[in-house]
């Protein structure tokens, strides 16, 4: 039973989010390569420790969310709004 | 063993309130404040129930949750509750506690006779005796029980025996009467257990500001304070507590421990205000979430294993303190202890003091001066160097009547005589309570000096107080109560105070003497034997997780809180290892047992998931409609009239529908605006068709594919303005679109400025079909000219005012039929559909539901669920040519791989019965005749009866598709119905093919 602290709506708990999944991969643009799309969509890394995800506040303010989780110990070391400019305009009025 | 009550000792106490329960359905006599055992046992029963296996007769074993021994069903009927741990259970008023597994009683009980054959029932008898060779009469193959599916005919013929002979108590069949509650609690600090440790741990908090939560799974909170025979120093602690504040829940029990501290609580609600109001929950289901958890779980006594070491008579050393003074029990007037730690004196001499006469066999050569001190001018025989090797139970009674003792020698333990007894006390070390920190994985380590395992916590929120940590004094129990708030935790340096016995304890798990044969049980809930363990090792299955489920030791209702570790030191020994290298398996929640009714609290029957209603719900009912559930949804499936079943009703919608009108709610597809000045640009890149010029007032179907090329989803998206549009999608998966294009927007294409709301609920939507739709929506438009066939062309869409009511008319069509789509705001929708519909009376009409829409729709060959179910591409739904080559859009590269663009794939085709009359039904598989085993050519998705052709037609996918086929003979099998069919593959456009009807 992780919380996850959402930017907007505060700590709340799981059951509110949707888990997306890994949140460091680059995807191409839609013209790149059969290759590039291939290894974009279903090339893993399975990481025993801090990995990037992304979640969604489904139940919530619907903010998909880049959330820093330990995958052995469920810790959660940060969470950002996945939109660049978002989270830089929540940044800068805090 | 005859308890005999005693007098209370306090005055105010001296009441001595009686209530009145039944066991087995006699009506007996107990104190307030009794538990279940406290109350059998003070009227004399010793024999509580029938073991699971070997139907030995067990009574009271302990006074606490490891209790093996008695366990009883409570209540009758619905109310019934069986595996009932009677030593924790209290007593209410009226109360029904009957005996298990014994008939025709738990006195004399038929199914003892198993003990008898107790040998041929030894650990993998079943998978021996029922799966081997024996039965199957063929070539033994792999470990029996690899060989699952093998001679299983005969296990299925003796099963129901067995399972009759073996076994704890039977559940109700009926549904739960009582309710449940769930509560979210939030508190800094947990303190699990109110000995104490607990009790310090909790003022300590409390004094420093914490908002402190404890928790006792007793009906009564003290825990070890409450076995004292002096209660000043309980009395003390107590007003102590009272005076901070500390939140206090009894009968609540934290039966796991799970991330970030979250604690699952089951509280009890106390029988008695259940009974003034019976509207309370049975229970309720805390998650309870707390900064840090102290864990004053305490320790539980073990007995260890020698020849009848479970005869009624035969219980914990400490549980006889309990019952002494707690319950003013004392358990026998001649009574044995059998000991192997300095713990046992205290309550021996308690013993002594009531009035029975007192012999401790100590199995350490020397003990401690302080200790002989204690004992010494009182009547206590002490034997150092003794053990207990075998019980033995009188002629006539199954209750222990004498054991035989063993002597340590230079070659081990040896027979050295007899003593008569009417009870036998055991400890042989103590095990602190660590399962919850285990649960969330803190490390166990074996504590050779103490005999125990011990787990120090995580240092950051999980921490031990007391015996839980393995410290045996009070004084150093009270000193450990961790400094929580303080964060002083490392300067305490609690190790140094582990264990604090006078003289060591001696590890103690068997007494084995030549000669003396029998059962020696170390799990006696699920009748496992020290034999077993050692067949186990025998037959090589020596890690403990094997062991454990080999013989199933610890896997009973107690989950082995006395017997595992005795197994794991059998295995060890016979392994010739130190325990520490055997190890131990990882406790998993729960603690004790929870019923499944606190789980679910209120979400059953209808509250198990919430309803969708769509705005024309009620009108629908109004209108004879019949609901069917479509996910979340509640939607009209039919409208029958006097006497009509499901088939006659939509044979008849959809029958008028195409002859002249009709009406249906089509509101619980999926609405989403999309509005901004980059929409088009979005809409471009999620759907496989253009969408770059659609003019304002025209609507296109689309289809969204996802990342990996496969059909994601489909629907119409009408251009209401230069910058917005109004997206529909299924019904099944609206949510699903929503969430996608909201993570497209805000992962990948942040830079688009499109907003995306999904408005499904504010708008009602219905469809009005059939060639005098157009006639129909004249009467109800103010200028009809509106949506003649020149102003709302098919694919048309328009605002209007219905009855000054802003509502949109798109000229969609799903039946092939001239049709519209009326959307309305939700708040107009009822008035509007009586609108609607008192006009359509002048035309011959009828409300259609959900099965004439799909039999109209399989009669075009549309595609929904049924085919897009996720495994399908754009092609093998026929739909290829909506894929643009002038564009990239979401899934344009992968859907390109090579095994998705293979002209074999299954694709969407019609199938009609050979023969017209023939009926069949969805998920029947497509064969080439002759060729009906294996891999299928084919199967069906949906079927239906067409109305418009007089047979029935079906929608479904074969390999390669239609072209395929087309010289080939296919059938229809359908296996579990038993229906066989030469079958013609078709166009699945199967009805008006050209769509002329539509465009008119």
């Amino acid at each position: 039973m992780i919380q996850i602290s959402c930017p907007f709506c505060g700590k709340r708990d799981h059951s509110e989010f949707s888990y997306g999944g890994d949140g460091q991969i680059n995807y191409p643009s839609l013209d790149a390569s059969q290759e590039t799309w291939h290894d974009a969509v279903f090339l893993r890394e399975n990481i025993y420790g801090r990995q990037i995800e992304t979640w969604q506040h489904l139940y919530g303010c619907r903010s998909w969310l880049l959330v820093e989780r330990d995958t052995r110990t469920h810790e959660i070391f940060s969470v950002k709004l996945a939109h660049a400019d978002w989270q830089k305009m929540m940044e800068e009025n805090r | 063993m005859t308890a005999i009550r005693l007098p209370r000792q306090s005055s105010r106490d001296n009441q001595d309130e009686t209530i009145s329960f039944f066991w087995n359905n006699k009506k007996l006599k107990a104190r307030k404040g009794d538990s279940i055992s406290s109350a059998l046992l003070s009227n004399k029963f010793q024999i509580i129930g029938r073991s699971f296996k070997y139907h030995r007769a067990r009574g009271v074993t302990s006074a606490g949750v490891e209790e093996a021994g008695a366990l009883v069903t409570t209540g009758k009927g619905a109310y019934t509750e069986p595996n009932v741990r009677a030593s924790t259970t209290e007593l209410s008023e009226g109360l029904f506690v009957y005996s298990q597994n014994a008939w025709p009683s738990v006195r004399f009980d038929i199914g003892s006779i198993l003990n008898l054959f107790g040998r041929f029932f030894a650990a993998g008898f079943y998978y021996k005796t029922f799966m081997g060779k024996i039965f199957t009469g063929k070539i033994f193959r792999g470990i029996p029980p690899l060989e699952w599916g093998r001679g299983t005919g005969i296990w299925m013929f003796f099963e129901k025996f067995i399972r009759k002979a073996a076994g704890l108590g039977t559940a109700s069949r009926l549904a739960d009467p009582d309710s449940y509650e769930h509560l979210h609690t939030h508190t800094d600090i947990l303190v699990i257990g109110s000995g104490p440790a607990g009790i310090q741990s909790a003022i300590q908090a409390a004094q420093t500001g914490k908002e402190v939560l404890l928790v006792e799974q007793d009906y009564a909170i003290g825990g070890t304070y409450l076995s004292w025979p002096d209660k000043s120093e309980f009395k003390t602690q107590i007003s102590k507590l009272n005076k901070q504040n500390i939140t206090i829940l009894t009968r609540t029990t934290a039966f796991g421990l799970y991330d970030d501290t979250t604690i699952g609580l089951v509280e009890f609600i106390c029988p008695e205000e259940r009974a003034q109001k019976p509207l309370k929950p049975r229970q309720r289901f805390h998650i309870c979430r707390a900064e840090s958890v102290i864990l004053a779980t305490g320790a539980l006594e073990r007995n260890y294993a020698f020849v009848n070491n479970d005869l009624p008579g035969i219980m914990t050393v400490s549980s006889a303190r309990t019952y002494l003074n707690r319950y003013q029990l004392l358990v026998g007037s001649n009574i044995v202890i059998s000991t192997n730690n300095d713990s046992a004196y205290e309550a021996g001499l308690e013993l002594e003091q009531a009035g029975a006469t007192v012999t401790i066999l100590e199995s350490r050569e020397q003990i401690g001066e302080l200790l002989l001190q204690q004992i010494s001018g009182r009547r206590i025989n002490l034997y150092l160097g003794s053990a207990v090797a075998k019980a033995n139970h009188g002629v006539f009674s199954p209750c222990v009547k004498q054991i035989v003792m063993a002597r340590k020698t230079s070659d081990g333990w040896r027979q050295s005589g007899s003593l008569s007894c009417d009870c036998l006390l055991v400890s042989a070390g103590w095990s602190p309570v660590i399962h919850l920190a285990s649960h969330q994985g803190c490390p166990i380590e074996w504590n050779k000096e103490n005999a125990c395992f011990i787990s120090s916590g995580d240092d950051k929120s999980i921490f031990f107080a007391g015996s839980a940590a393995g410290i045996w004094q009070f004084e150093d129990c009270i000193q450990s109560a961790p400094q929580v708030a303080r964060k002083t935790k490392k300067a305490q340096k609690q190790s140094s105070i582990i264990g604090g016995w006078h003289t060591d304890i001696e590890p103690l798990y068997e007494i084995c003497v030549p000669a003396i044969k029998g059962k020696a049980f170390i799990d006696p809930q699920h009748d496992v034997t020290a034999s077993d363990v050692r067949l186990a090792h025998q037959e090589g299955f020596i890690s403990v997780e094997h062991l454990k489920r080999y013989t199933t030791l610890g896997m009973a209702t107690d989950q082995g809180k006395m017997g595992n570790i005795i197994g794991l030191a059998l295995m060890a020994d016979a392994l010739n290892r130190p325990i520490s290298d055997v190890g131990v398996t990882r406790f998993r929640p729960p603690y004790t047992s929870i019923s499944l009714g606190a789980l679910a609290g209120a979400h059953r029957q209808s509250h198990f998931k919430p309803i969708r209603r769509t705005p024309f719900h009620n009108w629908s009912l109004a209108n004879n409609g019949v609901m069917i559930d479509a996910g979340l949804w509640h939607r009209p499936w039919y409208y029958p009239k006097q006497g009509e079943n499901l088939q006659d009703a939509y044979i008849r919608e959809a029958t008028i529908t195409r002859r002249s009108l009709g009406i249906c709610d089509v509101s619980s597809l999926g609405k989403i605006m999309i509005q901004g000045p980059d929409s088009t640009i979005f809409l471009n890149r999620i759907y496989t068709n253009p969408f770059a010029k659609l003019a304002v007032g025209k609507a296109r179907y689309g289809i969204i594919l996802r990342e990996d090329g496969m059909v994601f989803d489909d629907g119409t998206t009408w251009r209401l303005s230069e910058n917005s549009y109004l997206m529909t999608t299924t019904t099944n998966h609206a949510a699903a679109v929503m969430a996608r294009l909201e993570e497209l927007l805000q992962t990948r294409w942040p830079e688009l400025r499109v907003h995306v709301t999904s408005i499904t609920d504010q708008w009602a939507g219905c469809a009005i079909a059939g060639p005098n739709s157009r006639n129909l929506l004249s009467e109800i438009v103010d200028d009809p000219s509106e949506i003649s066939n020149e102003t709302l062309p098919f694919m048309g869409v328009k605002q209007v005012l219905l009855q000054t009511i802003p509502c949109y008319i798109a000229r969609i069509s799903f039946s092939g039929e001239r049709a519209f789509e009326v959307y309305i705001p939700s708040d107009y929708s009822h008035a509007m559909m009586q609108f609607i519909w008192n006009k359509a009376q002048m035309f011959e009409s009828c409300l259609y539901g959900l099965e004439a829409l799909g039999t109209m729709r399989i009669e075009k060959g549309h595609v929904t669920g049924a085919e897009i179910d996720g495994r399908v591409t754009i092609e093998d739904i026929g739909l290829g040519k909506m894929a643009s080559q002038n564009k990239d859009f979401v899934g344009s590269a992968l859907r390109n791989r090579e095994m998705l663009t293979s002209p074999n794939r299954p694709q969407l085709v019609g199938i009609f019965p050979k023969d017209k009359h023939k009926k069949f039904s969805a998920g029947a598989l497509l064969n080439e005749a002759g060729k009906t085993k294996g891999h299928p050519l084919g199967w069906i998705t949906a079927v239906t009866h067409s109305p418009a052709l007089g047979h029935w037609i079906a929608l479904g996918f074969i390999e390669g598709g239609l072209t395929a086929v087309e010289d080939k003979h296919i059938v229809l099998s359908d296996e579990l119905r038993s229906i066989f069919l030469d079958v013609e593959i078709v166009s699945p456009h199967m009805y008006d093919p050209e769509g002329t009807r539509l465009h008119g």
